[in-house]
């Protein structure tokens, strides 16, 4: 459909293309947008408490913890990479968390500060076992799954830690302080989900880092070739997710006032999810963060759907799963329509 | 100054026990378009993966304007102004042309720190190009390079070459894959290209391409230079092709 100029003399072929409203739809956030606008109505109409304030403020809660995982899972997977250790991140800095403070060796601000930089320590090992040993990060992130939850499990003997009441420290007040919006009650948690979501936003969208990062996941061959570096780019992504899942782990620790070492299982599926479903591509190179907001609200308030409906939690992970595919098939049906137009 | 852009010397690269070059001496002058033929394995791509820093030599040397260069990745090739384009694997796919155009020196608009990318400036500079290598502003810059035909992704990237004043351009196979419309036009391009000040490495299997562009002719075979010097108006094209495969039997 596109042509060259040089080519021929005499009128030039007739230029075709793809018209403005297959062009919209095509956009890779119009698929989950309209699937959450259903849910939310599908779901209100059965039971209208589930639009309700208090039903939504509890949604969110949870919501934005697990969305503060997906959010840098995002740049990470259009880098080209995986992190499976988030959930055992998480688990694992709320105990370390609690028990550094338990112990009386340090404030509740050291601690914290010292969970952070350990968390960072563990992206940085993922990092550096992808990019300079060369093992799929799959693998890796497999491995410190294991070992950071083994470590979360020894480092309290398999006992939930003690989690003083959060009232009166500043800390806890700026991670998850609650905040009364008219008959919304909702926490710190979620402004700190939103500033991420647009800071990575911008950081994706309209800067230099956010060329790279989609280059190194879309052809990390010719990214180096131009001078990118790729090896480093994926490096602070690991970082980030790290500490961001521990950021996650710890903010839910002093909602729930509980620090369980098994806390956060499973959720690196759920995350990576969330990701897919929002259009990320699991291959690297493309996907939004808007995108994986709307993937978060899906999942999340598909859960809350379901158990509101009557269907039992266990069977959550049916649609899970059942979403996922259609929403891949969805991608895949979309590029193939993208390549025959263009 | 020297009479030659690039000169390398005694350039000899073994891949574990097999040699893929073998005391290579080789120059491209300036504002000249050398035709690098040999038959598959002579050695050509890994000539010129060494000067774009993607390999280095075993052994030997490289001049830049006369003076010794030390290119050990792809970087620091750039940062010398040579450009290899390869076939397709130059561009990002998922990437718009904008965004491929600019890879790895995107430039910044605003306060550093907040590394924001001057979009305008950016797309301003793709249009233009895009007309500049002959390629209607039918195509916006925001398209992906993934819905771009073959010839057009090569448009992108000898226009990338363009863009950033690259002394020397390497064109590896570049007309593979492509139909005679987009063949001529990125022939066309090369030179344009040259007549603009640049000089260019060129290989293709297709000799006929060769002779149509270049000024020189140098040919490869089992990694050793067996001429560098052919004019390919003097030459026939099966003078050259029995260069290329080399006397059957005996003869040195
Ligand atoms: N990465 C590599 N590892 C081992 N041998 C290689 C590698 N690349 C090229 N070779 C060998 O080096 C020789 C020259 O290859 P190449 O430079 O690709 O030739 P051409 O581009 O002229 O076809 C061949 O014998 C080839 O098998
Ligand atoms: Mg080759």
């Amino acid at each position: 459909m596109l042509k060259l100029v040089k080519a021929e003399a005499g009128s030039p072929p007739p230029v075709r293309r793809p018209s403005r409203l297959l062009r919209l739809l095509s956009r890779p956030e119009v698929g989950p947008l309209i699937l959450l606008v259903l849910e939310l109505s599908a779901f209100g109409t059965i039971r209208p408490l589930y639009l309700s304030p208090f039903n939504i403020s509890n949604v969110l809660d949870f919501t934005v913890e697990l969305g503060l995982i997906a959010l840098p899972t995002t740049l990470l997977m259009i880098a080209g990479e995986f992190d499976l250790s988030v959930g055992s991140v998480f688990g694992f800095s709320a105990v370390l968390m609690w028990t550094l403070f338990n112990s009386g060796a340090t404030s509740l601000g050291l601690a914290f500060v010292i969970t952070l930089a350990v968390a960072g320590g563990i992206g940085l090992i993922n990092g550096w076992f992808v990019t300079q040993v060369r093992v799929s990060s799959f693998l890796v992130t497999l491995g410190t799954l294991l070992v950071v939850r083994g470590a979360a499990l020894y480092l309290t003997q398999g006992f939930p830690q003690r989690t003083w009441s959060a009232a009166g420290s500043r800390l806890a007040a700026v991670l998850a302080g609650e905040i009364h919006i008219g008959r919304f009650h909702v926490y710190m948690s979620l402004f700190w989900f939103i500033v991420a979501a647009i800071v990575l936003h911008y950081v994706l969208a309209e800067t230099k880092a956010g060329n790279w990062i989609q280059a190194a996941g879309g052809n990390p061959g010719s990214a180096l070739a131009r001078g990118v570096n790729v090896g480093r780019t994926k490096m602070v992504l690991f970082v980030l997710t790290a500490m961001l899942a521990a950021a996650s782990g710890i903010t839910s620790s002093i909602r729930t006032s509980a620090a369980n070492p098994n806390s956060g299982t499973g959720y690196e599926l759920e995350v990576i999810a969330m990701v897919v479903i929002g259009g990320t591509a699991l291959t690297g190179g493309r996907g939004t963060i808007i995108g994986t907001v709307l993937g978060i609200f899906i999942l999340r308030s598909m859960h809350s759907g379901l158990v509101m409906i009557g269907v039992p939690g266990l069977a959550y992970e049916i649609f899970v799963g059942a979403i996922i595919l259609a929403m891949v098939a969805l991608q895949a049906w979309l590029d193939r329509r993208q390549q025959a137009e263009g | 100054m020297a009479e030659e852009l690039v000169r390398m010397e005694h350039i000899s690269k073994f891949y574990g026990r097999v040699q893929a070059l073998r005391d290579i001496t080789v120059g491209v002058r300036y504002q000249e378009i050398v035709g690098l033929l040999g038959d598959n394995g002579a050695g050509k791509s890994t000539l010129i993966k060494i000067l774009s820093g993607v390999v280095q030599a075993t052994s030997g040397e490289i001049f830049l304007h006369g003076r010794k260069a030390d290119i050990r990745t792809t970087a620091d090739a750039i940062a010398s102004g040579i450009e290899t384009i390869y076939q397709d694997s130059a561009l990002v796919p998922q990437l718009s042309i904008t965004r491929n155009l600019f890879l790895g020196r995107e430039p910044i608009k605003g306060f550093r720190l907040f590394n924001r990318m001057d979009h305008a400036l950016m797309d301003q500079a793709a249009r233009a190009l895009l007309l500049k290598v002959g390629v209607t502003k039918d195509i916006p810059p925001a398209t992906a390079i993934s819905a771009l035909s073959g010839g057009e992704r090569q448009a992108v990237a000898i226009a990338r070459a363009l863009y950033f004043d690259s002394e020397l351009i390497i064109l590896d196979e570049p007309t593979n894959n492509l139909g005679v419309a987009e063949t001529r036009s990125v022939l066309n391009f090369v030179r344009n290209a040259r007549d603009s000040g640049h000089s260019c490495i060129l290989i293709a299997h297709n000799i006929h391409h060769v002779f149509q562009v270049v000024d020189r002719i140098v040919v490869l075979r089992h990694g050793t230079v067996v001429a560098d010097d052919i004019d390919p108006r003097k030459t026939s094209i099966e003078e050259v092709e029995r260069i290329i495969t080399g006397p059957d039997a005996a003869e040195p």
